[in-house]
């Protein structure tokens, strides 16, 4: 298995290697002004963080695909490396950040397919902290965005679930802090949920 | 010494607007955190009584665009400055035809007062009116607030030529004001 700064290296690469980029400033004035036209449409803060993480869910089904061709990586040992993987290569690959990974897992993690973890013990997760975030240059939110709840990037969970979901594992993102709303860092976590069985996907029929 | 700063639209409305004092000792009670300075319209009464105790020191404006013009006792100058601000308008638009610079130095002369505009690309004007001379430092400060307004123009949040409410954009701006002036 490749070790981290193997991983540091291959995400390094895919990014130099990556012909279409976008100017980060037009890549987040669009950004926010997508978020601020869902909250003039949905006018609830909830409801605007749902919509995100779905929009991001649609986002990450098709762009596991599109990492994973080009990275040629293998399966991932265990939940830990998944977290590895995803900060060093992928939020390296498509957003060139690299978030620092903190991993709280009770056991060195299980191989896929094996019988999930029990409710009783903590599921594996980690968590990613971002230190710059390219969605939310020159964003600073209103005071009633902070009081209901706006989680700006929540995008990013989206990904980051629908990415994983369509590599068998089922996952929980959710932020934990956000500069944006006065805490000291961004932070998502990700939680193992189970992985999933090769079926076809939920709703589907 | 005061220093007057008002931002306007392209339409001239007052979008934002501070008063700094700079750390002279020129003025009596007016050096004590007279957090009145509040960058926005509304007017409180607290404002108006220390108006009325600091005697020749101006206040802050009310918003230009409300119309109502909330008269607080005492603080004649306040009016005065208003008038002054609005007046030079028209200088500022005379120089702009001509000079095709950003920063228009000093466009009026009002007893006192020296009325200088900065005029942004996107046409908004940054008009100071202050009483000394200090044309490099206002010119600093001139562009330390045109940065600062523009990375408040790219907010998500904020409606293109409205009144900035920021205070991040506020804290930085008196910042500035207080390194340059």
């Amino acid at each position: 298995m490749a070790t981290i700064k193997q991983h540091k290296a291959i995400g390094e690469d895919l990014w130099k290697g990556r012909t279409e980029k976008i100017n980060a400033e037009l890549f987040a004035l669009t950004y926010g002004a997508l978020v601020v036209q869902l909250i003039q449409d949905y006018e609830d803060y909830a409801e605007v963080n749902k919509q995100l993480e779905k929009m991001g869910y649609n986002i990450g089904t098709r762009l596991i695909e599109d990492f994973l061709a080009r990275s040629s990586l293998g399966r991932c040992a265990d939940f830990r490396e998944v977290g590895e993987v995803v900060a060093k290569v992928g939020f390296k690959s498509f957003l060139n950040i690299t978030p620092s990974v903190t991993h709280s897992a009770p056991t060195a993690g299980s191989r896929p397919g094996s019988v999930p973890q029990q409710s009783s013990v903590p599921t594996s997760s980690f968590i990613l902290t971002l230190d710059e975030n390219p969605l939310a240059e020159f964003v600073e939110l209103p005071e009633e965005a902070l009081e209901g709840g706006l989680w700006f990037s929540n995008v990013l969970c989206g990904v980051l679930r629908g990415a994983l979901e369509m590599v068998q594992m089922q996952v929980q993102a959710e932020f934990i802090s956000d500069v944006l709303r006065g805490d000291e860092s961004t932070e998502i976590r990700v939680s193992l949920v189970k992985y999933l069985e090769e079926e076809v996907p939920v709703g589907d029929d | 010494m005061s220093h007057h700063l008002f931002l306007l639209s392209p339409s001239d409305t007052p979008l934002y607007s501070l008063t700094h004092y700079s750390t002279k000792p020129a003025q009596a009670a007016a050096a004590s955190p007279l957090s009145a300075n509040l960058p926005t319209w509304s007017t409180s009464a607290f404002a108006g009584t220390l108006t009325a105790l600091s005697g020749a020191s101006s206040m802050t404006q009310s918003h230009y665009v409300q119309g109502s013009g909330v008269k607080m006792g005492g603080g004649q100058d306040r009016h005065v400055i208003q008038m002054i601000a609005n007046a030079s308008l028209d200088a500022i638009e005379d120089v702009m035809r001509r000079d095709g610079a950003m920063y228009l130095k000093s466009v009026d002369k009002f007893n006192e007062w020296t009325v200088s505009a900065f005029v942004t690309p996107g046409n908004m004007k940054f008009i100071l009116l202050h009483e000394s001379k200090n044309d490099e430092g206002i010119r600093l400060f001139f562009h330390d607030v045109w940065e600062l307004y523009v990375k408040t123009a790219l907010n998500a949040f904020h409606t293109a030529h409205s009144a900035i409410r920021s205070p991040v954009f506020d804290t930085r701006v008196r910042a500035s004001a207080k390194k340059h002036l």
